[in-house]
């Protein structure tokens, strides 16, 4: 049996500019930590191979943290390993200026183990019973169909072929020029397992076909609608003509959750949810609140996101407050007892609301008291008075 | 605001008053008429008063000399001190000057805007003179009325209030000065959190903030990172998806291309194959014609042989009839040939003889004409030299008159430069006048500047001494209140309430005891009645023992009785005060060393005087250290101005100042003067330095031009003097003479020229005749030789085509002879058979639409490589731009850019709230503030419920400061309705308290003399503790209502003493002031 752990579209160095300054860096920092998971899952399943199917890179040229970051994760996992294929896809195709030049210094730090798919006729005998042939991206873009590129079986040959390119196979408007790859590239070329990368969830495109073409996804998950990723495939090899196995494995750290609340006991439930610090939550919040209830939705948001001394519950937050809405007016908020120059203050916020003849100034009349209400709070919390 | 001093002459009934005020209480006493009320009214019109009102006509002094006059100096705040000085009538003047330190002061305004500044500087709500809603007499308001109403104005403010001011300066200002005092701890924290904000967010003028570290700036920023990473990328994307579909088009076009191209290249071969049938059959119908042609010409060779013949026979004929026609020609040609030569003969006879006589008159008239043109060219040359002689007279003349002219300006130019040379002398000297006497000027200030230094360290010296002695009775005061050791103030009342209760306890326990021992059997008695023990006389008779309120019996040692007059109750209750008073007085009395409450009373005072004292003296040594404290760094600039002096003084050098004496009297010390006067020397040094250069270059040119003029005129003389010399006889006779002679020969010429016209006319008509009887002849013979020439040439042209159409003939019968009919005409059977055997095309296509269709292929071949190229292009730049990478990347920059959108709105939103909430806070505080009776009032109700002893419940004001009446018994009450004392002091306590809450002085002209002792001493007491935060000027002529008798000014030259560590001021006016 040939094994083979399949992975692609790592996208290292990859920046998440909508979240939050410390999401974006604990989310760009999980995808170089999951190359140490994907390598533990090879040795623990003695694979004879680990093809890398493009995107390894989210550019061609990553910050040198990056590529040092990755040279020295396989440089500590010592002489003897399975050979690992590194395939330049279209983030990070092979270029002059790219990362897999020959002179790039990223190259000489990479064990002998690991090979670079450099050259458009790229086959590397994985044994005498099994040959891979690769073909790298040159371009960001490109029509030519890569794995029809690959050589055809020559009559006789009864070896396994594998073939590994990056590319789509789907056949959408707008992305035919996205190194597209027929369904049945791998019939066509008598391969018996062709090993794609580009989209992020875990997908066999050819279920009927007797040659499985798969995506594994992206190990880490990029985005909210990446319902299949943080996986890589498994395969199992058995003998020319019979269909080999492909099994989905879990290598993810994070699980990104969109999380939407319409009322306060929703949102309060959320605090009691187990293991949320290894979510990424994105968390709607669809509700009307007063002003006593604004006030417990930030103390529960900063428990979620965390404050500067402690940490948050969720690992990373980001919230869509898009339709929190306040009610408007003071409402029976504000004590009785206060002094008459504030209560006078409070009224006259209150007859701007109802005075208001839009909607922004009612908002901002709403607001205004909102922060009235939490600098009394805050004064109380002080020491000043009882609200 | 606080007087400071106050002069006044020639003002009513006053010649002079010059009074300086302390910073508390001034009481300013004088008996009846004196004039108080008087230096009253000088306030009020040095403060209110346009000096140009007829309103000061009342105050004229009463003995007419010299307009009234106040001249006051007073400080609104720290180093903010005005001088104001008002000279009253048609012709008085204003003039307000500023000071920061009470010595040196600087004008500010003069004239009419005095007041206007002084009013602007008060802010008592009195609009600025002149202008609407002003008033023509003593200008009023609320405030004026205030803190200056008159003695006969007691009740005014009573009466009075904000709404009838002018305008809102004083509204204002006590708004200002009850909101500080009355807003509410909370709300002012959270005032100022909201503040904090709001700066944090938006400018003073309020717009939002844009620089580094604002809120908005940090959000913009991100926005616009984020916008122009995504309009970057969408340009990218645009890009790309503009190669794409380039590609796309591309591609299809080059399929449609190719299917074109195939069509094309079909159809031009089809089109080929038709023209080359068509081209064949051509060529058969072209060999079917050249045989028919062949034959045709053939036969015509036949024909054109016969015509040949015919034709030659009719020409030889033509040669014999020319022939003939000849020799007839040539007959009349020798006859015409005869008579030509006869008549030249006769031509020549005439023509011989006249030319002779002709030659002969022709050299006459040519030699006369030689004479005259002589005589007339001398003539001519001697007047052009007579004139030209008569040019040069002139010239000399005019260079003569040129000389004398630049003689003349070179005289005035030698003139001009020793007046600016001399000017430019005495420019100079002034200017080194001025240095000198500017460095005069700094040696006088620099003088003037250690003279200043010198009195600031003398001051300092004093200062410090006085900080010494103060500190010294500071700690002496110190150690005689720590000497006693008494309860607080507010301890005593409770203590006296107590020591009452306690009699009142007792009392109620002295019912008087009468108790009778009778002894059955002897015992030992022992008696003890009302606490002191009583000796008994017997113990075996029957005793009465009689006691205010207690007996305590001792019978041996059988039993104790205790006899207490009085219910239970009561004397529990006064144990309990007899307990009370040994836990809460005794230990007091103990301290003080006193036996009992009346010690402790004045022990008290002795503390409360001690606490006062110091208090003063803590007050005098803040106010030395502060002075001492502004005085730093007085040694080190007495030095720094002595250095300068020396400075200043080396500067001038050997010259002394005593020379320069008179000169800076006139300038009277004005650097200013001396500045303008060296700037107009200098600009005048400047002009008469570059006046004497203009006058030195137009002496330079004038010279030169002297120089010219005189050559020229050297020059003029000699020629003229060499051509007069040419002329002995005389210029104007020379050329009369030649004149003369020159019309002769002009006459002489006429005559000459007549006669050569009447000659040529004479030739000219003979030679007319003899050329008239030559031409008949010559025509004649040239048309008989014409004649011969016409019959020669219809001769040779027969001849000639003779020979040609005979020639001709020759030919064609050769080639009648040559060709070969039968061989033809089977040729031309042969084409018509090869011809008919051709296919017919399907229809007839020509070269140009071969052409055409050939042309489209090649055009379509073209476009489809172009395209090709393209295609290859779209790929090489989609492959540079990236179609899905980008857009990945452009769907992340848009998440992000809607952030920061989202949040910059957020943001905004947040901020405009806080504004939002920060401007209602503040309306809400003004609202509070702006009903001023409300704020005002319980300071005003809490003084006089003290003073009436809670007589009076409480007070009601209105917003704008009106009382509507005092409350008793529960219903308001018209302040006209309580007596006249109570009124005078509640209107006094009203001013008071505004005075205090605007730290304003006030001024009260006997305003208390309906009260009774109790309340005039509640009233000075009130005045001694209010006088250490504001000044109160009282005029009184009983200074003892206000002052205790040690503290007025002593006899003597004194015109004034202070007590009370300088916060009262006694004040005999009878001294300060002098009537007329």
């Amino acid at each position: 049996v040939l094994r083979l752990l399949h992975t692609a579209d790592w996208h290292l160095g990859r920046r998440f500019p909508s979240f939050p300054e410390e999401g974006q860096k604990k989310l760009s920092r999980a995808r170089m930590d999951v190359v140490g998971r994907i390598l533990d899952v090879a040795r623990r399943n003695s694979v004879n191979a680990v093809l890398c199917v493009g995107d390894i890179f989210d550019d061609p040229d990553p910050g040198a943290d990056f590529w040092e970051g990755l040279a020295k994760t396989f440089q500590g996992r010592g002489d003897q390993h399975p050979p690992v294929f590194l395939v330049p896809g279209n983030h990070d195709p092979l270029t002059p200026e790219s990362v897999w030049a020959p002179d790039h210094p990223f190259r000489a730090k990479l064990p002998r183990w690991v090979h670079v798919v450099d050259r458009d006729d790229f086959t590397y005998e994985i044994s005498p019973q099994a040959v891979l042939y690769a073909r790298p991206c040159r371009s960001k873009a490109g029509e030519n169909d890569l794995a029809l590129a690959l050589p055809a079986r020559e009559p006789g040959d009864e070896r396994l072929r594998i073939g590994c390119v990056h590319g789509c196979t789907f056949d959408i408007e707008g992305y035919q020029t996205n190194f597209p790859i027929r369904r049945d590239a791998g019939v066509q070329r008598g391969l018996d397992y062709l090993a794609i990368g580009d989209t992020h969830s875990f997908r066999d495109v050819t279920e009927n076909l007797p040659v499985p073409t798969v995506y594994p996804g992206a190990p880490e998950s990029t985005s909210f609608d990446e319902a299949g990723a943080g996986r890589v495939a498994l395969v199992a090899l058995f003998r020319r003509g019979l269909r080999p196995r492909v099994d989905a494995e879990t290598v993810a750290f994070w699980r990104w959750i969109d999380v939407r609340c319409r009322d306060m006991n929703e949102l309060r439930s959320l605090l009691t949810r187990p293991d949320l610090d290894r979510h990424v939550v994105r968390l709607h919040l669809d509700m009307t609140v007063s002003l006593s209830e604004e006030s417990e939705v930030e103390r529960i948001l900063r428990d979620l996101r965390g404050t500067d001394a402690t940490h948050g519950r969720v690992g990373v937050l980001l919230e869509d407050l898009e339709n929190l809405r306040l009610q408007v007016g003071s409402g029976d908020a504000f004590p009785e007892d206060l002094p008459p120059v504030l209560k006078d203050t409070v009224a006259r916020l209150d007859r701007l609301v109802v005075e208001a003849i839009d909607e922004s100034e009612k908002s901002r009349a709403t607001r205004a008291l909102a922060h009235l209400y939490k600098l009394l709070q805050s004064h109380e919390a002080i020491g000043g008075r009882e609200v | 605001m606080r007087l400071h001093k106050l002069r006044i002459t020639s003002f009513g009934a006053i010649e002079s008053v010059d009074v300086e005020f302390g910073p508390g209480l001034n009481v300013l006493y004088g008996p009846n008429d004196l004039g108080k009320s008087t230096v009253v009214a000088a306030i009020r019109l040095g403060l209110l008063l346009p000096h140009a009102s007829t309103h000061s006509e009342q105050y004229v002094g009463w003995t007419g000399t010299g307009d009234p006059t106040v001249e006051m100096t007073f400080e609104t705040e720290a180093q903010r001190i005005w001088r104001v000085r008002k000279q009253f009538g048609k012709t008085g003047s204003s003039v307000l000057h500023e000071s920061r330190n009470g010595r040196d002061f600087n004008e500010v305004e003069r004239g009419r805007k005095v007041d206007g500044r002084l009013r602007e500087i008060l802010r008592w709500g009195i609009p600025e003179p002149g202008g609407a809603g002003g008033s023509k007499g003593l200008p009023t308001s609320f405030l004026a009325t205030a803190l200056l109403s008159p003695q006969e104005e007691v009740g005014a403010v009573l009466r009075n209030s904000l709404q009838a001011d002018s305008t809102a300066s004083g509204k204002e200002q006590i708004a200002a000065a009850l909101q500080a005092v009355a807003q509410d701890p909370l709300f002012v924290a959270l005032l100022r959190e909201t503040q904090a904000r709001w700066d944090a967010a938006y400018t003073d003028k309020g717009a939002k903030k844009t620089a580094k570290g604002s809120v908005f700036k940090a959000a913009a920023e991100r926005l616009n990172e984020t916008r122009d990473e995504k309009e970057r990328l969408e340009r990218i994307v645009f890009e790309s998806e503009g190669a794409e579909k380039r590609l796309r088009d591309l591609t299809e076009r080059r399929t449609q291309k190719q299917a074109a191209l195939a069509t094309a290249g079909e159809l031009a071969e089809n089109l080929e194959r038709l023209a080359a049938h068509a081209a064949c059959r051509s060529a058969a119908a072209e060999q079917l014609r050249l045989a028919q042609e062949n034959l045709q010409r053939i036969q015509r060779i036949g024909t054109e042989t016969e015509e040949a013949e015919r034709e030659t026979e009719k020409l030889a004929k033509k040669i014999v009839e020319a022939e003939q026609a000849l020799n007839a020609a040539k007959g009349w040609q020798a006859e015409a040939d005869v008579a030509l030569k006869n008549a030249e003969k006769a031509a020549h006879a005439e023509g011989s003889d006249s030319g002779v006589t002709d030659t002969v008159v022709r050299q006459q008239l040519e030699l006369r004409k030689a004479a005259v043109d002589k005589a007339a060219l001398d003539a001519q040359q001697k007047i052009g030299n007579a004139e030209a002689a008569q040019t040069l007279v002139e010239a000399a003349t005019t260079a003569e008159r040129d000389l004398q002219d630049q003689e003349s300006k070179a005289r005035g130019a030698a003139d001009a430069v020793s007046q600016s040379a001399t000017k430019l002398a005495a420019v100079e000297r002034e200017l080194r006048r001025c240095d000198m006497l500017e460095r005069a000027l700094d040696v006088q200030a620099a003088d003037k500047h250690v003279a200043e230094a010198q009195a600031t360290v003398d001051k300092q010296t004093d200062l410090s001494s006085r900080l010494e002695t103060a500190s010294s009775d500071r700690a002496r005061l110190a150690v005689q209140r720590a000497a006693i050791a008494v309860p607080p103030a507010s301890a005593l009342g409770p203590m006296r309430r107590l020591a009452h209760d306690l009699a009142a306890a007792r009392g109620a326990l002295d019912v008087g005891l009468v108790v009778t021992v009778r002894p059955k059997s002897r015992f030992d008695l022992r008696v003890r009645k009302d606490g002191q023990e009583v000796d008994v006389a017997s113990n075996t008779q029957s005793v009465d023992i009689e006691a205010r309120a207690e007996v305590e019996l001792g019978i041996g040692d059988i039993a104790t009785v205790h006899v207490r007059g009085g219910r239970r109750e009561a004397q529990d209750k006064a144990r309990n005060l007899e307990d009370r008073w040994s836990r809460e007085v005794a230990p007091h009395l103990v301290a003080a060393g006193v036996t009992d409450l009346a010690g402790l009373d004045a022990k008290s005072e002795e503390a409360q005087e001690l606490d006062s004292n110091i208090k003063a003296k803590d007050a005098e040594l803040e106010s030395l250290r502060g002075q001492l404290a502004g005085l730093d760094g007085a040694a080190e600039a007495l030095r720094e101005a002595s250095d300068r002096a020396a400075v200043c003084r080396a500067a001038l050098g050997d010259i002394a100042l005593d020379t320069l004496a008179a000169d800076l009297k006139n300038l009277g010390a004005d650097a200013v003067a001396l500045r303008k006067r060296r700037e107009k020397y200098s600009k005048e040094t400047e002009t008469a330095r570059a006046a004497a250069y203009q006058a030195a270059n137009d002496r330079t040119l004038a010279d030169e031009r002297v120089r010219h003029s005189r050559q020229a005129l050297d020059a003029a003389v000699g020629a003229r003097d060499r051509a007069l010399a040419n002329f002995p006889e005389g210029l104007d006779a020379a050329l009369r003479a030649a004149r003369s002679a020159l019309a002769a020969a002009n006459d002489e010429k006429q005559q000459v020229a007549a006669g050569f016209a009447s000659l040529e006319d004479e030739i000219a008509a003979r030679k007319k005749r003899i050329d008239e009887a030559l031409s008949g002849a010559r025509t004649n013979a040239a048309q008989a030789t014409a004649g011969v020439e016409a019959a020669q040439t219809q001769l040779t042209t027969a001849k000639t085509n003779h020979a040609a159409e005979h020639g001709r003939l020759v030919e064609l019968r050769k080639q009648r002879d040559a060709e070969n009919m039968a061989a033809a005409e089977a040729r031309l059977q042969e084409s018509i058979e090869f011809h008919a055997a051709l296919p017919v095309p399907e229809r007839v296509v020509s070269e140009e639409e071969v052409g055409a269709a050939r042309n489209a292929a090649t055009g379509i071949k073209v476009e489809l490589d172009g395209i090709e190229r393209e295609i290859l292009e779209a790929q090489g730049a989609l492959k540079q731009v990236g179609g899905a990478v980008a857009r990945e990347r452009l769907r992340d920059a848009t998440e992000a850019f809607d952030l920061a959108a989202r949040q910059e709105r957020e943001i905004e939103a947040e901020y405009e709230a806080w504004k939002l909430l920060l401007e209602q806070m503040k309306e809400a505080d003004a609202a509070q503030a702006s009903n001023l009776g409300q704020a005002l009032g319980p300071a005003i109700v809490g003084r006089f419920q003290d003073l009436t002893r809670r007589r009076y419940e409480t007070v009601q004001l209105t917003a704008q400061l009106a009382t509507e009446g005092i409350m008793v018994s529960g219903a308001v009450r018209p302040t006209e309705q309580i007596s006249v004392g109570t009124r005078e002091q509640f209107s006094t306590l009203y001013r008071l308290t505004m005075a205090e809450y605007l730290g304003s002085t006030i001024v009260l002209d006997d305003q208390l003399v309906q009260s009774d002792d109790n309340r005039m001493e509640w009233f000075r007491a009130l005045l001694a503790e209010k006088a250490r935060n504001f000044q109160i000027l009282v005029f009184t002529c009983r200074p003892g209502d206000y002052l205790a008798k040690r503290a007025l000014v002593p006899k003597g030259s004194f015109v004034h003493a202070d007590s009370d560590g300088g916060f009262v001021r006694a004040v005999d006016l009878g001294r300060a002031l002098r009537r007329r």
